[in-house]
Protein backbone atom coordinates (compact mmCIF):
# COMPACT_ATOMS: atom_id res chain seq x y z
CA UNK A 1 0.00 0.00 0.00
CA UNK A 2 2.87 2.29 -0.83
CA UNK A 3 0.48 4.45 -2.82
CA UNK A 4 -1.42 5.18 0.37
CA UNK A 5 1.55 6.65 2.21
CA UNK A 6 0.63 10.21 1.31
CA UNK A 7 -2.84 9.64 2.74
CA UNK A 8 -1.69 7.83 5.87
CA UNK A 9 0.09 11.00 6.98
CA UNK A 10 -3.23 12.78 6.98
CA UNK A 11 -5.38 10.21 8.73
CA UNK A 12 -4.66 11.09 12.41
CA UNK A 13 -5.14 14.78 11.74
CA UNK A 14 -8.36 13.98 9.89
CA UNK A 15 -9.72 12.07 12.88
CA UNK A 16 -8.73 15.02 15.04
CA UNK A 17 -10.58 17.40 12.71
CA UNK A 18 -7.40 19.40 12.14
CA UNK A 19 -7.04 19.01 8.38
CA UNK A 20 -7.53 22.11 6.31
CA UNK A 21 -10.16 21.94 3.60
CA UNK A 22 -7.89 21.03 0.72
CA UNK A 23 -6.16 18.16 2.49
CA UNK A 24 -9.44 16.92 3.87
CA UNK A 25 -10.96 16.85 0.41
CA UNK A 26 -7.99 14.91 -0.94
CA UNK A 27 -8.17 12.32 1.83
CA UNK A 28 -11.93 11.93 1.70
CA UNK A 29 -11.78 11.45 -2.06
CA UNK A 30 -9.33 8.64 -1.50
CA UNK A 31 -11.45 7.10 1.25
CA UNK A 32 -14.41 7.23 -1.07
CA UNK A 33 -12.60 4.80 -3.34
CA UNK A 34 -13.06 2.19 -0.62
CA UNK A 35 -9.39 1.59 0.22
CA UNK A 36 -9.72 -0.99 3.02
CA UNK A 37 -6.33 -0.31 4.64
CA UNK A 38 -6.93 3.41 4.90
CA UNK A 39 -10.48 2.80 6.14
CA UNK A 40 -9.12 0.63 8.91
CA UNK A 41 -6.48 3.25 9.73
CA UNK A 42 -9.23 5.88 9.95
CA UNK A 43 -11.17 3.75 12.43
CA UNK A 44 -8.08 3.30 14.59
CA UNK A 45 -7.36 7.01 14.44
CA UNK A 46 -10.91 7.84 15.49
CA UNK A 47 -10.60 5.59 18.50
CA UNK A 48 -7.20 7.09 19.34
CA UNK A 49 -8.59 10.61 19.20
CA UNK A 50 -11.59 9.58 21.30
CA UNK A 51 -9.16 8.66 24.07
CA UNK A 52 -8.14 12.31 24.32
CA UNK A 53 -11.38 12.90 26.20
CA UNK A 54 -9.64 11.38 29.22
CA UNK A 55 -7.06 14.13 29.03
CA UNK A 56 -9.66 16.62 30.15
CA UNK A 57 -9.88 17.20 33.88
CA UNK A 58 -12.81 15.29 35.26
CA UNK A 59 -15.51 17.52 36.69
CA UNK A 60 -18.88 16.96 38.27
CA UNK A 61 -21.94 18.64 36.81
CA UNK A 62 -24.42 20.18 39.22
CA UNK A 63 -27.15 18.16 40.85
CA UNK A 64 -29.60 20.51 39.19
CA UNK A 65 -28.55 19.21 35.78
CA UNK A 66 -29.29 15.67 36.81
CA UNK A 67 -32.59 16.79 38.29
CA UNK A 68 -33.65 18.50 35.06
CA UNK A 69 -32.58 15.56 32.97
CA UNK A 70 -34.35 12.97 35.08
CA UNK A 71 -37.50 15.08 35.17
CA UNK A 72 -37.54 15.28 31.39
CA UNK A 73 -36.74 11.61 30.96
CA UNK A 74 -39.39 10.48 33.43
CA UNK A 75 -42.00 12.66 31.78
CA UNK A 76 -41.17 11.27 28.35
CA UNK A 77 -41.16 7.71 29.66
CA UNK A 78 -44.60 8.20 31.22
CA UNK A 79 -45.91 9.75 28.04
CA UNK A 80 -44.72 6.82 26.00
CA UNK A 81 -46.13 4.36 28.51
CA UNK A 82 -49.63 5.81 28.17
CA UNK A 83 -51.83 3.47 26.16
CA UNK A 84 -53.10 5.30 23.11
CA UNK A 85 -56.39 3.41 22.72
CA UNK A 86 -60.01 4.32 22.37
CA UNK A 87 -62.01 4.59 25.59
CA UNK A 88 -63.59 1.38 26.79
CA UNK A 89 -67.17 0.73 25.77
CA UNK A 90 -68.47 1.23 29.28
CA UNK A 91 -66.71 4.59 29.46
CA UNK A 92 -69.07 6.06 26.86
CA UNK A 93 -72.05 7.57 28.67
CA UNK A 94 -75.63 6.71 27.70
CA UNK A 95 -76.42 10.20 26.54
CA UNK A 96 -73.59 9.97 24.03
CA UNK A 97 -75.00 6.72 22.62
CA UNK A 98 -78.44 8.37 22.47
CA UNK A 99 -76.95 11.31 20.63
CA UNK A 100 -75.22 9.03 18.17
CA UNK A 101 -78.44 7.09 17.58
CA UNK A 102 -80.41 10.30 17.05
CA UNK A 103 -77.79 11.55 14.66
CA UNK A 104 -77.93 8.26 12.77
CA UNK A 105 -81.73 8.36 12.48
CA UNK A 106 -81.65 11.97 11.40
CA UNK A 107 -79.00 11.18 8.80
CA UNK A 108 -81.07 8.31 7.36
CA UNK A 109 -84.22 10.48 7.29
CA UNK A 110 -82.32 13.31 5.63
CA UNK A 111 -80.97 10.98 2.97
CA UNK A 112 -84.45 9.53 2.30
CA UNK A 113 -86.06 12.97 2.22
CA UNK A 114 -83.40 14.29 -0.11
CA UNK A 115 -83.95 11.41 -2.50
CA UNK A 116 -87.73 11.91 -2.38
CA UNK A 117 -87.39 15.61 -3.14
CA UNK A 118 -85.01 14.88 -5.97
CA UNK A 119 -87.56 12.46 -7.48
CA UNK A 120 -90.32 15.03 -7.18
CA UNK A 121 -88.20 17.70 -8.77
CA UNK A 122 -87.27 15.36 -11.61
CA UNK A 123 -90.92 14.45 -12.23
CA UNK A 124 -91.95 18.10 -12.12
CA UNK A 125 -89.25 18.92 -14.63
CA UNK A 126 -90.47 16.13 -16.90
CA UNK A 127 -94.06 17.41 -16.65
CA UNK A 128 -92.92 20.93 -17.37
CA UNK A 129 -91.04 19.72 -20.42
CA UNK A 130 -94.14 17.90 -21.72
CA UNK A 131 -96.35 20.92 -21.05
CA UNK A 132 -93.87 23.17 -22.73
CA UNK A 133 -93.83 20.92 -25.80
CA UNK A 134 -97.63 20.80 -25.82
CA UNK A 135 -97.84 24.54 -25.43
CA UNK A 136 -95.43 25.03 -28.29
CA UNK A 137 -97.45 22.63 -30.44
CA UNK A 138 -100.67 24.49 -29.62
CA UNK A 139 -99.04 27.78 -30.46
CA UNK A 140 -97.84 26.38 -33.75
CA UNK A 141 -101.37 25.05 -34.48
CA UNK A 142 -102.82 28.39 -33.52
CA UNK A 143 -100.41 30.19 -35.77
CA UNK A 144 -101.26 27.80 -38.61
CA UNK A 145 -104.99 28.36 -38.00
CA UNK A 146 -104.46 32.12 -38.10
CA UNK A 147 -102.55 31.87 -41.36
CA UNK A 148 -105.19 29.50 -42.74
CA UNK A 149 -107.94 31.92 -41.75
CA UNK A 150 -106.04 34.79 -43.31
CA UNK A 151 -105.57 32.82 -46.49
CA UNK A 152 -109.24 31.89 -46.61
CA UNK A 153 -110.40 35.49 -46.00
CA UNK A 154 -107.82 37.39 -48.00
CA UNK A 155 -109.36 38.60 -51.29
CA UNK A 156 -106.03 38.19 -53.03
CA UNK A 157 -106.06 34.44 -52.38
CA UNK A 158 -106.79 32.29 -55.41
CA UNK A 159 -109.72 29.93 -54.95
CA UNK A 160 -109.41 26.32 -56.03
CA UNK A 161 -112.33 23.93 -55.97
CA UNK A 162 -111.42 20.36 -55.22
CA UNK A 163 -113.97 17.98 -56.68
CA UNK A 164 -114.47 14.63 -55.13
CA UNK A 165 -114.05 11.58 -57.32
CA UNK A 166 -115.28 8.04 -57.05
CA UNK A 167 -117.00 7.59 -53.70
CA UNK A 168 -116.12 11.06 -52.39
CA UNK A 169 -118.71 13.47 -53.69
CA UNK A 170 -117.86 16.11 -51.08
CA UNK A 171 -116.23 19.22 -52.36
CA UNK A 172 -113.30 20.69 -50.57
CA UNK A 173 -112.38 24.34 -50.79
CA UNK A 174 -108.78 25.40 -51.27
CA UNK A 175 -107.21 28.81 -51.46
CA UNK A 176 -103.69 29.66 -52.55
CA UNK A 177 -102.06 32.79 -51.24
CA UNK A 178 -98.91 33.80 -53.01
CA UNK A 179 -97.12 34.60 -49.77
CA UNK A 180 -98.86 32.70 -46.98
CA UNK A 181 -99.34 29.34 -48.66
CA UNK A 182 -102.21 26.99 -49.41
CA UNK A 183 -105.17 26.17 -47.17
CA UNK A 184 -107.71 23.40 -47.75
CA UNK A 185 -110.91 23.03 -45.69
CA UNK A 186 -113.82 20.66 -45.77
CA UNK A 187 -116.75 19.13 -43.82
CA UNK A 188 -118.05 15.60 -43.54
CA UNK A 189 -114.89 14.23 -45.00
CA UNK A 190 -114.79 10.44 -44.79
CA UNK A 191 -112.20 9.07 -42.42
CA UNK A 192 -109.30 7.28 -44.17
CA UNK A 193 -108.51 3.70 -43.20
CA UNK A 194 -106.55 2.79 -40.12
CA UNK A 195 -102.91 3.84 -40.32
CA UNK A 196 -103.68 5.92 -43.36
CA UNK A 197 -103.72 9.65 -44.00
CA UNK A 198 -104.91 12.03 -46.69
CA UNK A 199 -101.95 13.40 -48.59
CA UNK A 200 -101.86 16.53 -50.77
CA UNK A 201 -100.06 16.53 -54.14
CA UNK A 202 -99.05 19.36 -56.45
CA UNK A 203 -99.30 18.31 -60.09
CA UNK A 204 -96.84 20.26 -62.27
CA UNK A 205 -97.75 21.70 -65.64
CA UNK A 206 -94.68 20.26 -67.20
CA UNK A 207 -95.50 17.30 -69.37
CA UNK A 208 -94.60 14.08 -67.58
CA UNK A 209 -93.66 16.03 -64.42
CA UNK A 210 -93.65 14.10 -61.20
CA UNK A 211 -96.39 14.92 -58.65
CA UNK A 212 -94.85 16.76 -55.72
CA UNK A 213 -95.80 15.20 -52.33
CA UNK A 214 -96.96 17.65 -49.69
CA UNK A 215 -98.74 17.80 -46.33
CA UNK A 216 -100.77 15.00 -44.71
CA UNK A 217 -103.84 15.18 -42.53
CA UNK A 218 -106.63 13.14 -40.97
CA UNK A 219 -110.08 14.70 -40.48
CA UNK A 220 -111.28 15.09 -36.91
CA UNK A 221 -114.02 12.92 -35.40
CA UNK A 222 -116.72 15.18 -36.94
CA UNK A 223 -115.25 14.89 -40.41
CA UNK A 224 -113.80 18.39 -40.39
CA UNK A 225 -110.62 18.80 -42.37
CA UNK A 226 -108.17 21.64 -42.45
CA UNK A 227 -104.87 21.35 -44.25
CA UNK A 228 -102.37 24.14 -44.31
CA UNK A 229 -99.22 24.17 -46.44
CA UNK A 230 -96.85 26.96 -45.66
CA UNK A 231 -94.43 26.18 -48.45
CA UNK A 232 -96.20 25.27 -51.69
CA UNK A 233 -94.36 25.45 -55.03
CA UNK A 234 -92.89 28.90 -55.56
CA UNK A 235 -95.20 29.81 -58.44
CA UNK A 236 -98.76 28.86 -59.11
CA UNK A 237 -97.98 29.21 -62.82
CA UNK A 238 -95.89 26.05 -62.68
CA UNK A 239 -98.66 24.04 -61.02
CA UNK A 240 -101.38 22.49 -63.07
CA UNK A 241 -103.57 21.11 -60.29
CA UNK A 242 -103.63 19.88 -56.70
CA UNK A 243 -104.93 16.50 -55.65
CA UNK A 244 -105.49 14.40 -52.55
CA UNK A 245 -105.01 10.68 -52.18
CA UNK A 246 -105.13 8.25 -49.28
CA UNK A 247 -101.67 7.06 -48.34
CA UNK A 248 -100.15 4.99 -45.56
CA UNK A 249 -99.30 6.88 -42.38
CA UNK A 250 -96.09 8.82 -42.89
CA UNK A 251 -96.95 9.59 -46.49
CA UNK A 252 -95.62 8.40 -49.82
CA UNK A 253 -93.19 9.74 -52.38
CA UNK A 254 -95.51 8.80 -55.22
CA UNK A 255 -99.31 8.40 -55.19
CA UNK A 256 -100.16 4.79 -54.43
CA UNK A 257 -103.97 5.06 -54.53
CA UNK A 258 -106.46 6.70 -56.86
CA UNK A 259 -107.12 10.43 -56.52
CA UNK A 260 -109.93 11.27 -54.08
CA UNK A 261 -110.12 15.03 -54.75
CA UNK A 262 -108.50 17.22 -57.35
CA UNK A 263 -108.83 20.71 -58.74
CA UNK A 264 -107.17 22.81 -61.42
CA UNK A 265 -105.13 25.74 -60.21
CA UNK A 266 -105.78 27.88 -63.22
CA UNK B 1 -26.55 -7.02 17.56
CA UNK B 2 -26.60 -4.53 20.35
CA UNK B 3 -25.37 -6.81 23.08
CA UNK B 4 -22.96 -8.55 20.74
CA UNK B 5 -20.65 -5.57 20.88
CA UNK B 6 -20.16 -6.17 24.53
CA UNK B 7 -20.16 -9.93 24.70
CA UNK B 8 -18.22 -11.02 21.61
CA UNK B 9 -14.99 -9.28 22.33
CA UNK B 10 -13.18 -12.42 23.43
CA UNK B 11 -10.94 -11.97 26.43
CA UNK B 12 -12.12 -8.45 27.07
CA UNK B 13 -14.34 -7.78 30.00
CA UNK B 14 -17.97 -7.45 29.25
CA UNK B 15 -18.83 -3.81 29.63
CA UNK B 16 -21.35 -3.21 32.33
CA UNK B 17 -22.76 -0.55 30.05
CA UNK B 18 -24.18 -3.32 27.90
CA UNK B 19 -27.05 -4.23 30.15
CA UNK B 20 -27.88 -0.62 30.85
CA UNK B 21 -27.94 0.29 27.17
CA UNK B 22 -30.11 -2.70 26.43
CA UNK B 23 -32.56 -1.53 29.08
CA UNK B 24 -32.38 1.98 27.68
CA UNK B 25 -33.92 0.70 24.48
CA UNK B 26 -36.91 -0.28 26.61
CA UNK B 27 -37.06 3.27 28.00
CA UNK B 28 -35.81 2.15 31.39
CA UNK B 29 -35.39 5.36 33.40
CA UNK B 30 -33.30 3.62 36.02
CA UNK B 31 -30.83 2.40 33.39
CA UNK B 32 -30.54 5.92 32.04
CA UNK B 33 -29.83 7.27 35.50
CA UNK B 34 -27.11 4.73 36.06
CA UNK B 35 -25.47 5.53 32.73
CA UNK B 36 -25.61 9.20 33.62
CA UNK B 37 -24.08 8.62 37.03
CA UNK B 38 -21.37 6.50 35.48
CA UNK B 39 -20.28 8.80 32.65
CA UNK B 40 -21.52 12.32 33.33
CA UNK B 41 -18.28 13.40 35.05
CA UNK B 42 -16.19 12.36 32.05
CA UNK B 43 -18.57 13.97 29.59
CA UNK B 44 -19.00 17.14 31.60
CA UNK B 45 -15.26 17.43 32.17
CA UNK B 46 -14.65 17.15 28.42
CA UNK B 47 -17.32 19.68 27.52
CA UNK B 48 -16.23 22.09 30.22
CA UNK B 49 -12.64 21.84 28.99
CA UNK B 50 -13.83 22.84 25.55
CA UNK B 51 -16.35 25.55 26.44
CA UNK B 52 -14.77 26.88 29.65
CA UNK B 53 -18.20 27.90 30.93
CA UNK B 54 -20.20 25.84 33.38
CA UNK B 55 -23.75 26.85 32.42
CA UNK B 56 -23.24 26.34 28.69
CA UNK B 57 -21.41 23.11 29.38
CA UNK B 58 -24.31 21.77 31.40
CA UNK B 59 -26.65 22.70 28.60
CA UNK B 60 -24.54 20.73 26.15
CA UNK B 61 -24.29 17.76 28.50
CA UNK B 62 -28.05 17.81 28.86
CA UNK B 63 -28.42 17.75 25.07
CA UNK B 64 -26.00 14.84 24.81
CA UNK B 65 -27.76 12.67 27.38
CA UNK B 66 -31.21 13.50 26.08
CA UNK B 67 -30.00 12.53 22.64
CA UNK B 68 -28.84 9.26 24.12
CA UNK B 69 -32.20 8.73 25.82
CA UNK B 70 -34.26 9.54 22.75
CA UNK B 71 -32.12 7.93 20.07
CA UNK B 72 -30.34 5.05 21.76
CA UNK B 73 -31.66 2.71 19.09
CA UNK B 74 -29.71 4.59 16.45
CA UNK B 75 -26.44 3.73 18.13
CA UNK B 76 -24.87 0.82 16.28
CA UNK B 77 -23.35 -0.81 19.30
CA UNK B 78 -22.12 -3.79 17.35
CA UNK B 79 -19.41 -1.64 15.80
CA UNK B 80 -17.77 -0.18 18.83
CA UNK B 81 -17.71 0.54 22.55
CA UNK B 82 -20.03 3.02 24.14
CA UNK B 83 -17.84 5.53 25.96
CA UNK B 84 -15.68 6.64 22.99
CA UNK B 85 -18.86 7.12 20.99
CA UNK B 86 -20.45 9.13 23.79
CA UNK B 87 -17.34 11.30 24.12
CA UNK B 88 -17.22 11.84 20.35
CA UNK B 89 -20.81 13.02 20.41
CA UNK B 90 -20.13 15.31 23.37
CA UNK B 91 -17.06 16.81 21.72
CA UNK B 92 -18.90 17.44 18.47
CA UNK B 93 -21.71 19.18 20.34
CA UNK B 94 -19.36 21.30 22.39
CA UNK B 95 -17.33 22.36 19.35
CA UNK B 96 -20.55 23.27 17.58
CA UNK B 97 -21.28 25.66 20.42
CA UNK B 98 -17.77 26.99 20.45
CA UNK B 99 -17.85 27.81 16.75
CA UNK B 100 -20.98 29.87 17.04
CA UNK B 101 -20.16 33.49 17.68
CA UNK B 102 -22.49 34.31 20.47
CA UNK B 103 -25.05 32.63 22.67
CA UNK B 104 -27.79 34.94 21.40
CA UNK B 105 -27.22 33.86 17.81
CA UNK B 106 -27.56 30.23 18.69
CA UNK B 107 -30.84 28.47 18.79
CA UNK B 108 -31.34 24.95 19.99
CA UNK B 109 -32.64 23.78 16.65
CA UNK B 110 -29.41 24.90 15.03
CA UNK B 111 -27.67 22.02 16.68
CA UNK B 112 -27.56 19.01 14.37
CA UNK B 113 -29.23 15.90 15.74
CA UNK B 114 -26.98 13.57 13.83
CA UNK B 115 -25.25 11.02 15.96
CA UNK B 116 -21.60 10.16 15.29
CA UNK B 117 -20.80 6.81 13.81
CA UNK B 118 -19.45 4.14 16.11
CA UNK B 119 -15.90 4.41 17.32
CA UNK B 120 -14.27 1.07 16.63
CA UNK B 121 -11.73 -0.13 19.15
CA UNK B 122 -8.46 -1.36 17.62
CA UNK B 123 -7.10 -4.80 18.26
CA UNK B 124 -4.51 -3.48 20.67
CA UNK B 125 -7.21 -1.95 22.85
CA UNK B 126 -6.95 -3.24 26.38
CA UNK B 127 -9.83 -3.30 28.77
CA UNK B 128 -9.16 -0.71 31.43
CA UNK B 129 -11.52 0.81 33.89
CA UNK B 130 -12.27 4.46 33.42
CA UNK B 131 -10.01 5.62 36.16
CA UNK B 132 -6.96 3.71 34.94
CA UNK B 133 -7.64 4.72 31.38
CA UNK B 134 -7.79 8.39 32.37
CA UNK B 135 -4.57 8.10 34.32
CA UNK B 136 -2.85 6.41 31.40
CA UNK B 137 -3.96 8.97 28.84
CA UNK B 138 -2.99 11.89 31.06
CA UNK B 139 0.37 10.33 31.72
CA UNK B 140 0.97 9.81 28.02
CA UNK B 141 -0.07 13.38 27.25
CA UNK B 142 2.29 14.60 29.90
CA UNK B 143 5.08 12.65 28.24
CA UNK B 144 4.69 14.55 24.98
CA UNK B 145 6.79 17.60 24.22
CA UNK B 146 5.05 20.82 25.27
CA UNK B 147 4.65 21.77 21.62
CA UNK B 148 3.10 18.43 20.70
CA UNK B 149 0.75 18.57 23.64
CA UNK B 150 -0.26 22.16 22.96
CA UNK B 151 -0.90 21.54 19.28
CA UNK B 152 -2.99 18.45 19.98
CA UNK B 153 -4.99 20.25 22.68
CA UNK B 154 -5.70 23.18 20.37
CA UNK B 155 -6.99 20.77 17.75
CA UNK B 156 -8.97 18.53 20.07
CA UNK B 157 -10.36 20.92 22.66
CA UNK B 158 -10.66 24.05 20.54
CA UNK B 159 -11.36 22.52 17.16
CA UNK B 160 -8.58 24.40 15.35
CA UNK B 161 -7.17 23.25 12.04
CA UNK B 162 -3.50 22.90 11.18
CA UNK B 163 -3.30 26.37 9.69
CA UNK B 164 -5.23 27.94 12.57
CA UNK B 165 -2.90 26.32 15.09
CA UNK B 166 0.12 27.49 13.10
CA UNK B 167 -1.26 31.03 13.17
CA UNK B 168 -2.05 30.82 16.87
CA UNK B 169 1.35 29.49 17.82
CA UNK B 170 3.13 31.55 15.14
CA UNK B 171 4.91 28.46 13.91
CA UNK B 172 5.37 27.06 10.40
CA UNK B 173 2.50 24.92 9.15
CA UNK B 174 4.72 21.93 8.48
CA UNK B 175 6.10 22.05 11.98
CA UNK B 176 2.61 22.04 13.47
CA UNK B 177 1.62 19.08 11.32
CA UNK B 178 4.65 17.17 12.54
CA UNK B 179 3.94 17.99 16.17
CA UNK B 180 0.40 16.72 15.90
CA UNK B 181 1.19 13.58 13.94
CA UNK B 182 4.19 12.60 16.00
CA UNK B 183 2.36 13.34 19.21
CA UNK B 184 -0.61 11.20 18.25
CA UNK B 185 1.64 8.35 17.10
CA UNK B 186 3.43 8.49 20.42
CA UNK B 187 0.14 8.41 22.22
CA UNK B 188 -0.90 5.41 20.15
CA UNK B 189 2.29 3.57 20.94
CA UNK B 190 1.79 4.28 24.58
CA UNK B 191 -1.74 2.92 24.57
CA UNK B 192 -0.65 -0.14 22.63
CA UNK B 193 1.95 -0.79 25.31
CA UNK B 194 -0.53 -0.43 28.10
CA UNK B 195 -1.26 -3.70 29.79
Amino acid sequence: MKNCDQFRELIEAHALGALDLEERAVLEAHLATGCPDCAKAVEEARWLVSQLAYAAPEAAPSDMLKGRLMQTVRAEAQEQAKPHVMPAKSAIPFWLWAGIAALLVFSIYSAWNTQRLENEIRQANERATVLQAEGQKIQEQLADAKRAATIMMDPTSHKIALWGEHAHPETLEAKWHSQLGVCIMGDKVPMPGANHVLQLWFIPKKEGGKPMPSAMVRPDANGKLMLYVSAPPESMDDTKAIAITEEPAGGSGWPTTPILWSGNVS
Amino acid sequence: MFLAAFTSSGPREVSPDATLLSSLLQKDVSAFEQLYDRHSRLVYGLVLRILQQASTSEEVVQDVFLQLWRNAAQYDASRGPFVPWLCTMARNRALDHLRLKSERQRRREDIPDELPSAVVAPEYEKALDEKRRAERVRALMASLTPQQKKAIELAYFEGLSHSEIAATLKEPLGTVKSWIRNGLLRLKEGLQATT
